[in-house]
């Protein structure tokens, strides 16, 4: 806008800065913290398949595929026999694994390596007292790419 | 045009506005920096090391500009880091979106399952950048709370 402000916004920067750095220095969290950062999950003792392994289950139909996108992305496709279980709506929905048993296998996937829901279902399963849960990572864009059987 | 950019009322709310929820929206990235870090981390656009640089500085960049718009400390320079730091997010939204994330968008709350990004963010983002950018050409830098940081009015440049 003009050279002042420019420099009073470069000063909020450099002060920002000092104050951040002092601040996390101090409680010992974020750049002084000892864990480096890794992707959001609430549950990190989870099981994360991959594609051969989500597609022995699926051929011996030992697991069942629980599908964790939007209503709207499961209709356009999802892998055959899953059940749709998006993640915004578990409370609403979750009595569609009410009769399923606790130690039954279940495979939970999303779209992909780029989305969380699959990892964040899994963790509410896994509190809920489901025994056997498992993430297939790769997800839907992956079982796709391998042409497996899927359905709309 | 000019009676809108010079109507110290409107200035002030708009203000209050922007500058308040800037300093909302820092709070809980300034206690909780680790999850900040991981939340700017799923968007898969920088590492590790510069997710907590980001986590560490840009909470109190928030914080600050909020307060300096509020409190009429160099408002101007708040309002064009704010609109800066609206229009970097916005982008980085599109191409979040553009790939498929389907991530928390860290926004108010580091809770991965909530304030999931979306078209709606973009939207809103739009909103207040529009907001910021009013700020940046009104004429009128009133309710300065701290006088003594007044300083002659800017010289125009001759660029």
């Amino acid at each position: 806008m003009n050279r002042k402000s420019s420099r009073e916004a470069f000063f909020l920067i450099v002060l920002a800065g000092v104050m951040g750095f002092t601040y996390t220095l101090v409680t010992k969290q974020g750049f002084f913290s000892e864990k480096k950062p890794s992707l959001q999950t609430t549950a990190p003792n989870l099981e994360l398949i991959p594609l051969t392994k989500a597609r022995e289950f699926f051929e011996s139909r030992t697991a069942l595929f629980i599908d964790s996108r939007h209503e709207f992305d499961y209709m356009r496709g999802h892998i055959r026999h899953a059940i749709n279980l998006a993640l915004n709506e578990y409370t609403l929905h979750r009595t569609r694994l009410d009769g399923i048993q606790k130690d039954t296998v279940l495979i939970i996937y999303c779209d992909g390596t780029e989305c969380n829901s699959s990892i964040d279902l899994a963790a509410k399963l896994m509190e809920s007292g489901f025994s056997n849960v498992k993430v297939f990572f790769g997800g839907w864009q992956e079982w796709k790419s391998a042409d497996l059987p899927a359905e709309q | 045009m000019k009676s809108i950019l010079s109507n110290t009322i409107l200035i002030l709310l708009v203000r209050v506005l922007l500058g308040g929820l800037f300093i909302v929206a820092s709070l809980d990235k300034i206690v909780h920096p680790d999850a900040f870090a991981a939340a700017v981390l799923n968007y898969k656009i920088i590492g590790s090391t510069l997710s907590m640089v980001t986590a560490t500085i840009l909470p109190w960049l928030e914080l600050l500009s909020g307060l300096g718009l509020i409190l009429g400390i160099s408002p101007r320079a708040s309002a064009m880091t704010i609109t800066a730091l609206l229009t970097g997010f916005t982008i980085l939204l599109a191409v979040a979106l553009a790939r498929g994330l389907d991530i928390s968008c860290g926004c108010f709350t580091q809770d991965p399952n909530v304030d999931k990004i979306g078209y709606q963010k973009i939207l809103e983002n739009c909103g207040l950048i529009l907001l910021g950018i009013f700020l940046l050409f009104t004429h009128d830098d009133a309710f300065r709370f701290f006088p003594s940081f007044r300083k002659k009015p800017d010289q125009p440049t001759n660029s």
